[in-house]
């Protein structure tokens, strides 16, 4: 079964500011397990794209965390995560759009990412 | 030398003074700016303090001026809106330690003082005039314009210095307090965002007049192609990342209608102006910028937010005061650069001016038009706090150096650079500099 993970970048990836816990070598084995991911985070979303390109990491989608709902609307498969770091906007939105929830301490330990 | 705040007197307050007595004979020569940062890192050599004496250096090294030149200093000591120094976090011994101190362990760290900023520069060894300014480098402007065309000091260094802490802002100070005291306890009860008031102020403006929030776009992107052009700011030294239509439309509300690219990152950072006697500018390293005037908004709203009748009003009669101490009129100005951090303060700010002609509720419709730096009608050429982060002077640096001719990429080039107006920040308490490149 499919799943999907978004990633806020602030204060989660590790080429966030403030740097999180996830790195791009933790993306890389997801995908590398046939995980759709990309990015929701406060960042313009051309800056999002701009970033993954400029680490050369592909992407299916960015898109900005309040938004997670749509794109569920985007993908259908079976499991839909979010990693974030902010209560009242990742955990929030996510929740409220049915996706999983991770904090990005817990991603990085989860056998997805690795 | 116990350093005051700027009393009342030496501001232009009211409608109907007359032109400034000291017009064109008050300068503006040298620049001085630090880097920027997200946060502070806790080193030394990055506080707020070891920046501003960077920024102060900086200024007069642009000048040509030796610091025993200087004579008056003139600084904001505030140097946050919303970042505080947690009371349960341990202060920074070593960071304290490796400047010479004050009575105050967060001088220098959280806050600003002369007497600290004095003590860390022993080079200027001549200031016998200091003064506080509250709040903004735009107050610090007036005051020090007032000062030296007054004779209190003839060649004076303005600052303003902003730094900003880890964590999240506005979350710390009153906020984080059991009770709050003052007029506070009414505006901030309900933990509403800092942008709410101008963002009903523009909600209330788009249902008189018509309009929508996605008509702010334009001048979105123009402000952060701007700051992009502007080495000194956040954005074009950290993330130079162009805001599309998109990123701007589809941005989460913070308080709808204003969403989160309505909002300034707040930031670190720190900027100095020299300011002399025209006389004494002539034989200086740069341009002379002179000022023809300086203007003061005290209005009091009647209610806890000020009404968008309120910000109409007291913004036209800005208008007015500006144009009347400076003996000019609305078609001398070659550019505008009046605060936009919350974006939805221009509007107001511009129809105020009457900029180009606009009249109330025509803002939105001008940004439709060329407003960038290469056509007939410049807006926010400095690209303002939404171009380079929270600091609300990059206005005022844009200015002195549009009229000096050098504003590097962001240069005016569709209209000569001739007089600019710059200031704010709220429409209803603000302060305002009229700036020219010639001094009559």
């Amino acid at each position: 079964m499919a799943i999907l993970i978004s990633f806020d970048i602030d204060g989660t990836m590790e080429i966030g500011d403030p740097p999180g816990p996830v790195t791009l070598k933790m993306v890389k084995a997801a995908r590398a397990k046939g995980i759709i991911t990309g990015s929701c985070s406060d960042r313009p979303m051309s800056a999002q794209r701009a970033i993954w390109e400029e680490y050369g990491i592909e992407y299916d989608f960015v898109c900005y965390k309040h938004l997670l709902s749509d794109l569920k609307n985007q993908f259908e498969v079976g499991e839909y995560f979010h990693v974030g770091d902010r209560d009242d906007l990742d955990r929030k939105y996510a929740i409220r759009a049915g996706f999983g929830f991770f904090w990005p301490a817990e991603a990085a330990e989860n056998p997805l990412l690795l | 030398m116990a350093t005051g705040y700027a009393p009342p007197s030496m501001y232009r307050s009211q409608e109907g003074m007359g032109i400034w007595e000291h017009r064109g004979k008050v300068a503006a020569v040298g620049v001085g700016h630090s880097p920027t940062e997200r946060r502070w890192d806790e080193r030394p050599e990055t506080s707020v303090g070891a920046w501003s004496i960077m920024a102060l250096r900086n200024a007069i090294a642009d000048a040509g001026v030796s610091p025993d030149q200087v004579d008056g200093l003139v600084i904001v000591p505030a140097t946050t809106t919303g970042a505080f120094w947690p009371k349960d976090k341990p202060l920074p011994q070593d960071v304290i330690n490796s400047f010479v101190q004050t009575d105050d362990p967060l001088d220098g760290i959280a806050k600003l003082s002369v007497e600290w900023l004095l003590k860390n520069m022993p080079e200027l060894t001549n200031i016998n005039y200091s003064v506080y300014a509250p709040v903004c480098m735009s107050n610090a402007l007036n005051v020090a314009a007032q000062a030296v065309g007054d004779g209190l000091a003839h060649t004076v260094l303005v600052l303003k210095a902003w730094h900003n802490l880890e964590g999240r802002y506005y979350q710390g100070g009153q906020n984080a307090q059991e009770s709050i005291a003052g007029t506070s306890a009414m505006t901030s009860l309900w933990g509403a965002p800092a942008c709410y008031g101008t963002a009903l102020q523009f909600a209330e403006y788009c249902r008189k007049y018509g309009k929508d929030h996605d008509m702010m776009t334009p001048f979105i992107i123009n402000s952060r192609r701007n700051g992009l052009m502007f080495p000194e700011g956040y954005w074009a030294q950290h993330r130079p990342e162009e805001l599309t239509a998109e990123d701007y439309q589809l941005a989460r509300w913070i308080a709808k209608p204003a969403n989160l690219f309505d909002n300034d990152i707040p930031i670190m950072c720190a900027a100095s102006y020299l300011f002399t006697t025209a006389e004494r500018a002539k034989d200086m390293k740069q341009k002379p910028v002179y000022i023809l005037n300086h203007a003061d908004s005290d209005a009091v709203p009647r209610g806890l937010t000020p009404t968008l009748e309120e910000v109409e009003a007291e913004c036209a009669l800005t208008g007015r005061k500006i144009y009347e101490g400076a003996g000019i009129t609305v078609d001398d100005l070659s550019f505008e650069n009046m605060y936009d951090g919350f974006t939805q303060f221009h509007q107001f700010h511009i129809e105020g001016l009457g900029y180009r002609g606009i009249e109330l509720g025509e803002a939105l419709d001008f940004y439709q038009t060329d407003i960038s730096i290469e056509g007939p009608n410049p807006v926010s050429p400095s690209g303002g706090n939404i171009g380079s982060g929270r600091s609300r002077f990059w206005m005022h640096t844009d200015s002195i150096q549009q009229l000096q001719g050098r504003a590097g990429g962001r240069q005016i080039t569709g209209v000569n650079a001739e007089i600019g107006v710059s200031g704010g920040p709220m429409p209803l308490g603000g302060n305002y500099t009229v700036w020219s490149a010639t001094p009559d």
